[in-house]
């Protein structure tokens, strides 16, 4: 990669210059795992100023400040302190020290050239490096020449990480030397940290999509910013469309869109022709080595490679990219092992290697900032350190002193069809943009190497250019539901970036209707409207809302929360058979999700409440999603309440406490059932046709007929995961719509639904004779 | 019919099907004669149905199927899929939206816009990216190879054989030449002695005798020739070899009897045998393998080349020529005397 900007070595290194340096507590993505003393403990006399009142604006040294009419120049003044500018509270000394820091950035140099484009347009496409500064920066340049204080409107920045959005938040919080939640607050599902002072929020994409639900002109705001664009998550799509409308209706609104590539002009002709302007990122050359030959075996192929960086090259840290939590935590073991020997035998530096993966509890995330090895002794050979991650290495973590990448090309990637109805995560190779992406990674420090596991044909030939934008990858059910919220009527000329194919619109709008959230004229129900309130699927929602007519709202609120988390069962690879024990504890033979009923139901007991974390370890589960699950029944119940659903229960006594349960399952997840076919090794989905298996970690036996999965996942077989058993007679009760047996195809399906059909009629018909 | 109408008709139509009915008549079967199945038979035929339905599929058959269904499933478009299409309310929502099948969702101006939903490809295997690509190509070269190799082969087998034969009727024309040349040298050498005024010895005249024994050393003879009479002179001792065999009774005639006396010797004739043994034929000639080692061509050539400055005589016009412009003669080889 060309150094595109050669004076940035010149300039000083802002913050670390050498991996020995190198402070967690400085990274704004790490932020939020830092109690800042200085922040808590200091004078924060916010009495003087009166939230969004013109008061305070004579106390300020932002009071003269003309709204879209500042310079750089006013700014670095009012930034200069004695007082704080949005407060008047004195400025700390740990505030002077960031500034200076802040002003080392490369965005800093382009403060009055961002200014004066802001002031002439209403959208602006902003093009920074990671690295840039521009997610700290850019917010505080808005704020102040925006002034939202001063009219009673906030600005925004959407992430679509929530990690980065606490971090960055209390990064900037600190920056500007005030508390986090009072001016500068973040807002993440299930998770609100602003107050009536706040003027800049963090928020990750999803809840701001969310707010625009119930405020349609977004007219809280006079500013949003979106970050990380380029990103092209689900919700940043959407919000662009909206944007883009919500522009035409209220002119005041400025809109800043930031993207890390220079794929930037796709933004800029979407925004009808929106400026741009461009700030280098703080990059040094890369030399790029491709592999004469394709690899038999990628993984294979990337050890090799590590290690002979390790026994050849000079310092500097390694990157490794591989697709998934269990291929990494391997690879880490087997570079340990090899590095040991390589160590005693060829006298080679010591090597730390770190796995990094999304679902790694944040304490073990942070290790990977911790410095590089010393050498075993002194004068010999430099350590270094690996980290092994999945592309979340890519574009939003900063990771400094690494010089080294190594990209096999592959990443675990979302993908939907619509026309078998699978969402899964696949193996697949990554795009061009995504292989720069790496390769850019090793030039943050000094000049650095990228090998490409793969010749240089096959990244010509067989990498697409840019990966696909998650709204081609997802099923859009929950998005049509939210866009309906939006005011959006006309979904099929909405005016998207990267319009999804016609087929993924027609199942979303179908599966809608089929959970009667939508009417057969495309319009929002009753259940519909209530659906959207809750973040959540809509399936889970329906399922949600119904659940009080099965006298079960409490279990069920309890499982879509357990359904929202990440999973809750710990298998480690070193004790399987003592987790599956464990497990065996709390099964419940009907099924997966009665038996992770039971867990949080013992979870929540007193001896497990006792001492949480002993208890999840001796039981191998997962506290941290436990934690979670348990927070996000909080908000769920929050909104049930709000929307006035009782919260009831079956007496657990009663023969039907889980017969209940599980027929509150079939009213949001009668779309995702499948049947045991006649040789009574597979399942068939219903209506898709699909051969599948049970998952291997389910605790439910071959024997149940119908089941109903929460998950279908593509790997090297079809699986369905979490599954429960269920009555067929429940199916035609329950969803009879959807089960119409004129709309199924003849097979053994239809056969055995028309069965159980003429069944329940001659019941019916006896008990009437009777 | 009417063919250069290209706007078929229903009449077009109805005799295409008629045609069609034709084309595909089938000959009905003789009917069998319906043979009533016993119970046993039929009890019989039922067990071996009904096994080989509930027969368990293995799991590499069960793959098989399960990809084979996904990939059916991923190719059938549900907007052309009547059973879906007619039927789905999605769809119609999105016809009362504006929606028309075969357009793509959003803006009118975004010709980026996808009609198909992005494709699913499943990696069942640790393989680099391109290995799958690098396998397809090698597979493709080496059958285009081992194609090549095959004609190759065919073209070699006919070059070779043709060559063969080439190289045998040179064979006989080098002979030819080189008794041609033995006896030309022969005659000149006679022809010398004789001018010289030397007294012939008393085989003159008796050629065929003098050369069968050569006195001169084999090689001072030419080796454009001297093949020839070492070959000769082999098939001579040989013969010799084998007379002396004969008449030496069952013995080697070179064992040396302690027990024998003169007269046994003479009894056994083993007095009168000279072994007249060409040394020279035991030694090795460089030279003459060199020679021998040329094409038979090339041999050919060098003998005609000699036989034409020495002698004035063309190997291919079977005549000597009176002076070394040798005119008359069309050329040095054997075509330029077609």
């Amino acid at each position: 990669m060309a150094d595109r900007r050669p004076e940035a070595e010149g300039m000083p290194q802002a913050k670390r210059s050498k991996t020995g340096d190198l402070d967690p507590a400085a990274n704004p993505y790490l932020a939020h795992m830092y109690d800042n003393g200085d922040v808590d403990s200091r004078n924060n006399s916010y009495g003087a100023r009166n939230g969004n009142n013109n008061g305070a604006r004579s106390q300020t040294s932002l009071a003269d400040f003309k709204r879209h009419a500042t310079t750089a120049g006013q700014a670095h003044a009012a930034e200069d302190g004695p007082l704080n500018p949005l407060n008047n509270s004195p400025l700390s000394k740990q505030y002077f020290n960031i500034l200076k820091t802040r002003r080392d950035l490369p965005v800093h140099k382009q403060r009055q050239e961002f200014l004066d484009m802001f002031h002439k347009t209403q959208i602006l496409v902003f093009v920074g490096e990671t690295g840039s500064g521009k997610t700290t920066q850019i917010p505080q340049f808005v704020l102040f020449d925006d002034l939202p204080h001063f009219h009673g409107k906030l600005v925004a920045c959407t992430q679509p990480r929530r990690v980065a959005a606490m971090s960055v938040a209390q990064r900037v919080a600190n920056e500007m030397d005030v508390k986090l939640g009072e001016e500068v607050g973040y807002n993440i599902r299930f998770e609100d940290v602003t107050g009536p002072k706040t003027i800049l929020k963090y928020m990750t994409d999803g809840m701001l999509l969310r707010e625009a639900m119930h405020d349609h002109n977004l007219t809280r705001y006079s500013c949003i910013i979106l970050d990380e664009a380029h990103e092209r998550t689900l919700a940043t799509d959407i919000l662009m469309g909206l944007l883009k409308e919500v522009a035409l209706r209220r002119p005041d609104l400025k809109i800043v869109i930031m993207s890390a590539t220079l794929d930037a002009q796709k933004f800029q002709r979407y925004f009808n022709d929106a400026p741009l302007l461009a700030v280098p990122g703080r990059t040094h050359p890369v030399e790029i080595f491709y592999t004469p030959e394709p690899e038999r075996d990628y993984v294979e192929a990337a050890l090799r490679t590590v290690l002979q960086i390790h026994a050849t090259e000079p310092e500097g840290d390694i990157l490794l990219f591989l697709t998934g939590e269990e291929e990494i935590e391997d690879a880490c073991r087997k570079i340990s092992l090899e590095a040991d020997e390589m160590i005693r035998e060829a006298d080679a530096g010591p090597l730390k290697v770190y796995p990094l993966y999304g679902t790694l509890p944040p304490q073990q995330q942070q290790r990977i900032f911790e410095p590089a090895p010393p050498p075993a002794r002194p004068g010999g050979r430099p350590g270094r350190k690996v980290i092994v991650g999945t592309n979340i290495a890519e574009t939003s973590l900063t990771i400094d002193g690494i010089v080294y990448v190594v990209d096999p090309g592959f990443s675990k990637q979302k993908v939907y069809n619509p026309r078998i109805r699978v969402e899964s995560l696949l193996v697949s190779p990554i795009s061009k943009a995504s292989a720069q992406q790496r390769a850019g990674r090793a030039g943050r420090t000094r000049p650095g190497k990228c090998f490409r596991l793969y010749t240089e044909a096959a990244f010509k030939k067989e990498l697409i250019e840019q990966t696909y934008p998650e709204i081609l990858r997802s099923n859009l059910a929950n998005t049509v539901l939210e866009l309906k919220k939006l005011g959006v009527n006309d979904l099929v000329h909405f005016d998207l970036m990267d319009p999804p194919a016609p087929e993924t619109l027609m199942r979303a709008l179908e599966e809608l209707n089929y959970l009667a959230c939508l009417d057969d004229e495309g319009d929002l129900t009753a259940l519909g409207q209530l659906a959207s309130e809750f973040p959540l699927d809509p399936a889970l929602a329906v399922m949600l809302i119904s659940s009080p007519e099965f006298y079960c709202s409490n279990e069920i609120l309890s499982l879509t929360a357990l359904l929202s988390v990440p999973q809750i069962f710990v298998r480690p690879a070193s004790a399987r058979k003592r987790a599956d024990e464990m497990k065996a504890l709390f099964t419940h033979p009907d099924g997966d999700h009665l038996t992770m009923l039971n867990v949080y139901h013992a979870f929540k007991g007193p001896e497990a409440q006792g001492d949480p974390k002993r208890w999840c370890h001796e039981h191998f589960l997962s506290l941290r999603a436990l934690q979670s699950a348990d927070n996000v029944r909080q908000q769920l119940k929050r909104i049930m309440e709000k929307n006035e659903l009782n919260l009831v229960s079956t007496d657990f006594n009663d023969k039907n406490y889980y017969t209940n349960i599980r027929r509150a399952l079939v009213a949001g997840f009668f779309m995702q059932v499948a049947k045991k076919d006649a040789t009574g090794k597979t399942y068939k989905t219903v209506k898709d046709d699909q051969s599948v298996l049970l998952h291997p970690s389910t605790v439910l036996g071959v024997d149940s007929e119908w089941v109903v999965y929460n998950e279908f996942v593509l790997t090297t077989k079809n699986y369905v995961r979490t599954v429960i058993a269920v009555r067929p007679e429940w199916l035609l009760d329950i969803a009879p719509n959807y089960y119409d047996l004129s709309t199924f195809k003849a097979g053994e399906v239809k056969t055995a639904l028309q069965r159980t059909l003429d069944r329940v009629k001659r019941k019916q018909a006896t008990k009437r004779d009777r | 019919m009417p063919t250069e109408d290209p706007v078929p008709t229903a009449n077009d139509a109805s005799e295409e099907a008629e045609e069609d009915d034709y084309m595909n008549m089938v000959i009905a079967e003789p009917t069998q004669p319906r043979v009533k199945e016993t119970y046993t038979q039929r009890r019989l035929r039922k067990q071996r149905e009904s096994e080989a339905k509930g027969r368990v599929k293995s799991k590499a058959e069960r793959a098989e199927d399960e990809a084979a269904e996904r990939e059916a499933a991923l190719s059938r478009s549900l907007l052309e899929d009547p059973a879906t299409s007619s039927t789905n309310k999605g769809l119609a929502m999105m016809a009362k939206m504006g929606f028309k099948p075969g357009l793509a969702l959003g803006s009118k101006d975004n010709p980026g816009a996808r009609l198909e939903p992005v494709g699913i490809s499943m990696k069942e295997d640790r393989g680099g990216i391109g290995l799958d690509t690098e396998k397809k190509r090698k597979f493709r070269e080496e059958v285009e190879k081992e194609g090549k190799r095959v004609k190759a082969e065919e073209g070699d087998y006919r070059e070779r054989v043709r060559k063969e034969r080439e190289d045998a009727r040179h064979e006989g024309q080098v002979g030819a030449a080189m008794r041609v040349a033995e006896r030309m040298h022969g005659e000149k050498e006679d022809e010398e002695t004789f001018k010289a005024g030397g007294a012939p010895d008393e085989f003159v005249g008796d050629g065929a005798k003098r050369r069968a024994i050569s006195t001169k050393p084999l090689k001072q003879i030419n080796v454009l020739w001297r093949g020839l009479i070492r070959k000769r002179e082999e098939k001579e001792r040989d013969r010799r070899m084998r007379y002396d065999l004969h008449q030496s009774l069952s013995r080697q005639p070179t064992y040396d009897d302690p027990d024998e006396d003169k007269e046994d010797r003479r009894a056994l004739g083993k007095d009168v045998i000279q072994h007249t043994l060409v040394e020279d034929l035991e030694e090795e000639d460089p030279e003459l393998d060199a020679f021998n080692a040329l094409d038979p061509g090339e041999r050919l050539h060098k003998l005609v080349l000699h036989l034409r400055e020495q002698f004035n005589y063309c190997f291919w016009c079977k005549c000597a020529y009176p002076d070394e412009e040798m005119e008359g003669c069309p050329g040095l080889t054997e075509e330029d005397h077609d």
